[in-house]
């Protein structure tokens, strides 16, 4: 988010709050979530660390803290390695499949159960993701991040059904 | 060479994929090319026989009659004999004409005087039994069959009971029922048939009041093709005189024969025609029905390379090898068929007489012809799709018709769904329709024919039987050929138009039509056409009958006309029924699933 | 209706194709209770009985041992022509493959049904114009369906398949052949025909279209082996489903 906020503070200084504004539009239903202080939590860290600097906006005396935020040259070097960069999260599966094979080691629980019981989670999580897509209208930038979420639930749970394939197969194999 | 296999094998696995397809084929180009056969052979087919049967029986070139059997007469035909020119003789003999009597019916008679030993000339050939002896009579072979005379059984002559010892063939006398020729008086003549007997068996022939008897001799000349005019020759006319002599050549005999066929010969060109134009459309219906399919197939092969001359290959020589298979089947038809029209008396030798070079060549050329002419226009269609649109078969866009389809919501459930089943493929109820025109075309030409009065042979109603006969059951064979293969036709188009529309017809079914629905709307679809197709058929019969007409022909009955056309309803609905209702029951689910893939 | 307010019931229902060696049984004894209004989604690997399931639902197949109520009606044994006016009025059926009538616009499609349960001309145009519309597709009315995308054909089968109020709507793989987009557009359908109190019974493979269902059957050789309810279980919020670091 950090980065995200910089990247916006490129172009132009801008307050904190359209900044948070700008970031919710962004992320659409995702967004609502989001919660108000973290955006200046992360402020505060990126003015601490010299990215940007703050001035606090005059004539409102009943808003005091209405502060404009401006990028430093070094932010506005870290905005650009941020664009280079090219790191991808990786897929945190390691966890679960280590809870099924110790699992069915130890005899401590059935994996298939295990799988289930995820897949259920999963489903859930699916569905409020495709319920959040079918709202948004087809055209709309914020959708693709759902379709993203929702795609990438997909993907995990094919990998569940095909962790229940082997597991169902053969109930002693590690 | 492995492309020579390639194409055999792929025909080879069509033929075995859809096994009654390529037997509806078969049948139909088989009728038309037999009817064609038939027709194209007819045409001196009996002269051939008659040939043939002159040969085998040492025929006379000439037979010379004069009436009565007294001095004057055996001497001017015993002077012929020397007339230049005369190879040979036999006789005179004397030949009586009476009535016989075989198994109750009477007809009239020639009861020829016979050596036992005959002459150089004319010398019967006995199909079975043996030559006359004293006290036993050899009949004709035209006269045994119409009489249903055999070896053993007796026959009346002048009040006596002869027992037949032989049945017999000659080119000497006009087969039954002509044998009288021109009779005792030199003028027209009952029909009758031949015997042969002894000698000594004429005595009550003599003595009979209602008898007369003519003296002929058989002659063999140097040169049979002058015959026809043999009597105006000087030296003949010098030793006849103005005695009272009738000479009739070989040539006259042949073409008194083949007579009998005159009535029949348009009736089988027409009707191979009929069946001809029947065989393209059943053809036809096949090659649309299965074009789909092989737009699909052809995609397949172009996708694995195949060059569009291969493709070519593989779809023509699927139709043309049936085709010529058909042909040959249809000449074998033909040749089994012939000996029964062409000798309808049976009083000539029946060896084969195969079709002649120019009836192969015209019936290979419509078979080849039907089948190039039908599967052409689905190939070219087939090879100019591209390979993909070929593969998701979107060549068979269907069209919209909105009219019609707006017409059919106003109709009953089945009537709906056989409406959007002609508006799917109007080609084919077109079709239709030419398929029973041209059976109801026949059955009125067949009507027409029926409704002539009699005539013919005043004193022998036997021999106009038989003539009529022979007319009758030449156009009810053609009859039956004809409706034999219209049935098919429909059958195959209901069942072309039930496979078409499969996937259809599985829809209308999760959207609850019943099979019952179903079946009754494949079988509205076939019958909406079938109303003015018989309807167009009766005018048309009527006018192929016409060049055959003279102002005293009689017409059928309108009455006959309609009830025919109506009729083709009840039987086109019966003939759908069963294709339809099979279609109409098949698992909808097993269907959709087959589509879906 | 049943006094319990389930359209389907099911009881110990078996299904087999082939027979001896070949014998399949594609649905090995199952019980299932469909309450009105509920969004059933059937999930399983292909080959699993699904699709069986869905046919014998819709009186398209005859189970061979069991029992099948739709609507308070026991329709495994009644006759072939009861089964279709059963289809008529109280089932819709939607298909992967869509199934539209190649040489009917898509109006035509949706009147089909209407006229085929005897509805006057009149009517059948009113119904098929009014889902039409409601389906976004009032501007393809007039098209044939080779003229439409996948989306909107799919849309269309659908509009055909309420188009005569169906106690019940079976799917089968309805977006087994679509895109994204496409599949998105149909699963706003069905959402819309939910909100309308419709019962909906999808069998699919796209775990998206299942997650949309108030109830998730997983099915495996022929038997359920899974039953989850997902209306009400989850939170309707959507925090726990991306992690943004400060």
């Amino acid at each position: 988010m950090q980065d995200a906020l910089l990247a916006m503070l490129a172009k132009e200084p801008s307050y904190g709050y359209h900044l948070r504004t700008r970031l919710r539009r962004a992320l659409g239903p995702l967004g609502e979530s989001m919660n108000a202080g973290q955006v200046y939590v992360a402020l505060t860290r990126l003015e601490k660390a010299g990215l940007i600097v703050s001035e606090r906006a005059d004539g409102l005396p009943e808003r005091p803290d209405r502060k404009m935020y401006a990028l430093t040259p070094a932010g506005q070097q870290r905005v650009a390695a941020w664009l280079a960069e090219v790191s991808w999260p990786k897929p945190d599966l390691a966890d679960f499949h280590l809870k099924l094979t110790t699992a069915a080691a130890a005899r401590l629980a059935d994996p298939v159960e295990l799988v289930a019981a995820q897949r259920r989670e999963l489903m859930r999580r699916l569905r409020d993701a495709q319920h959040a897509a079918l709202a948004e209208p087809d055209d709309s930038t914020a959708g693709l991040l759902l379709e993203g979420v929702v795609l990438r639930l997909q993907a995990d749970l094919r990998w569940l059904a095909a962790c229940e394939r082997a597991w169902s197969g053969d109930e002693n194999r590690i | 060479m492995g492309r020579v296999l390639l194409i055999f094998r792929l025909v080879l696995a069509d033929v075995r994929r859809h096994p009654t397809q390529a037997v509806i084929l078969l049948i139909s180009i088989t009728a038309a090319t037999a009817m064609l056969g038939l027709g194209g052979s007819l045409h001196g087919a009996t002269q051939a026989l008659y040939q043939k049967t002159r040969a085998a029986t040492a025929g006379p070139d000439v037979v010379a009659f004069a009436p009565g059997t007294g001095r004057t007469a055996i001497k001017t035909l015993t002077s012929l004999e020397h007339v230049p020119g005369v190879l040979t003789h036999s006789g005179p003999y004397r030949e009586y004409y009476t009535k016989l009597t075989a198994h109750g019916s009477t007809g009239a008679a020639v009861a020829q005087v016979a050596d036992m030993t005959p002459g150089p000339v004319d010398r019967p050939l006995v199909t079975s039994g043996h030559w006359i002896r004293p006290g036993g009579v050899v009949v004709e072979r035209g006269f045994a069959t119409a009489l249903g005379v055999h070896v053993g059984d007796h026959v009346t002559v002048a009040g006596r009971s002869l027992p037949v010892v032989g049945i017999a063939v000659t080119a000497a006398h006009a087969v039954y029922p002509w044998a009288p020729g021109i009779g005792p008086g030199g003028g027209p003549s009952d029909g009758g048939g031949l015997i042969w007997l002894n000698e000594r068996d004429t005595r009550a022939l003599e003595s009979a009041a209602d008898t007369s008897v003519t003296s002929f001799i058989d002659l063999k000349l140097r040169d049979p093709g002058t015959a026809l005019a043999w009597h105006r020759n000087p030296a003949v006319t010098s030793a006849i005189g103005d005695r009272w002599v009738n000479v009739r050549a070989w040539q006259l005999i042949a073409e008194q024969d083949s007579l009998m066929l005159k009535g029949s010969q348009p009736i089988l060109v027409i009707g191979s025609w009929l069946l001809a134009f029947l065989a393209i459309a059943g053809v036809a219906t096949l090659a649309a029905g299965r074009a789909a399919r092989q737009t699909r197939r052809v995609g397949l092969l172009k996708a694995v390379g195949a060059t569009p001359g291969l493709i070519a290959a593989v779809l023509l020589t699927e139709y043309l090898t049936l085709a010529l298979l058909a042909d040959a089947l249809g000449l074998i038809t033909a040749r089994l068929i012939q000996p029964a029209i062409i000798n309808p008396s049976a009083g000539l030798i029946t060896t084969a007489t195969g079709p002649t070079g120019t009836t192969i060549a015209v019936t290979t050329v419509v078979a080849l012809g039907v089948a190039a002419l039908t599967s052409l226009g689905p190939v070219v269609r087939a090879l100019r799709t591209e390979t993909v649109a070929a593969l998701a078969d979107t060549a068979h866009r269907p069209q919209h018709r909105a009219h019609l389809t707006r017409l059919s919501a106003l109709l009953p459930t089945p009537l709906l769904l056989g409406l959007r089943l002609i508006a799917r493929r109007p080609g084919r109820a077109v079709l239709h329709a030419c398929d029973t025109a041209a059976t109801l075309t026949t059955i009125t030409g067949l009507l027409m024919i029926y409704a002539q009065p009699a005539k013919g042979y005043p004193g022998s109603s036997m021999a106009n039987h038989l003539r009529d006969a022979q007319e009758h059951h030449v156009i009810l064979a053609v009859t039956a050929a004809l409706v034999a293969l219209a049935a098919i036709n429909t059958v195959t188009i209901t069942w072309t138009t039930a496979q078409d529309a499969r996937p259809t017809m599985a829809i209308a079914r999760t959207l609850g039509a019943t099979p019952g629905q179903i079946t009754a709307g494949l079988s509205a679809a076939q019958l909406l056409p079938t109303l003015p197709g018989a309807l167009a058929g009766i005018p048309l019969g009527i006018i192929l009958c016409l060049p055959f007409s003279t102002a005293n022909t009689t017409w059928p009955p309108a009455w006959s006309l309609l009830g025919a056309a109506l009729a083709a309803l009840p039987a086109t609905a019966a003939l759908t029924a069963v294709p339809a209702r099979v279609a109409a029951h098949r698992s909808v689910a097993h269907t959709l699933s087959a589509e879906a893939t | 209706m049943d006094e319990s307010g389930d359209v389907l019931r099911v009881r110990d229902l078996y299904k087999e194709h082939g027979h001896h060696e070949s014998l399949v049984r594609a649905v090995d004894g199952i019980d299932l209770d469909v309450p009105t209004g509920q969004m059933l989604a059937v999930m399983g690997p292909s080959g699993c009985g699904k699709s069986t399931l869905l046919h014998l639902l819709g009186g398209l197949e005859r189970p061979t041992d069991g029992e099948v109520w739709l609507a308070g009606r026991r329709i495994d044994t009644i006759s072939e022509r009861g089964l279709a006016r059963l289809r008529r009025r109280a089932v819709g059926f939607v298909f992967q493959a869509f199934h539209l009538v190649e040489e009917l616009s898509a109006a035509e499609n949706v009147e089909l049904p209407v006229l085929l349960a005897g509805g006057s001309p009149r009517a059948a145009r009113r119904r098929a114009a009014l889902l039409l519309e409601r389906f976004g597709l009032a501007d393809r009315a007039r098209h044939l369906p080779w003229q439409l995308s996948g989306g909107q054909r799919q849309r269309v089968a659908i509009a055909r398949a309420v188009a005569n109020r169906p106690h019940v709507l079976l799917a089968d793989e309805p977006t087994g052949n679509l895109d994204t987009t496409a599949t998105l557009d149909v699963l706003r359908v069905f959402e819309d025909l939910r909100a309308a109190g419709q019962t909906l019974v999808i069998v699919t493979h796209d775990e998206r279209v299942a997650a949309t269902a108030d109830r998730l059957i997983s099915m495996r050789d022929g038997m359920f082996v899974d039953d989850t309810r997902l209306a009400g279980s989850t939170t309707g919020r959507l925090d726990g489903l991306i992690r943004l670091e400060d």
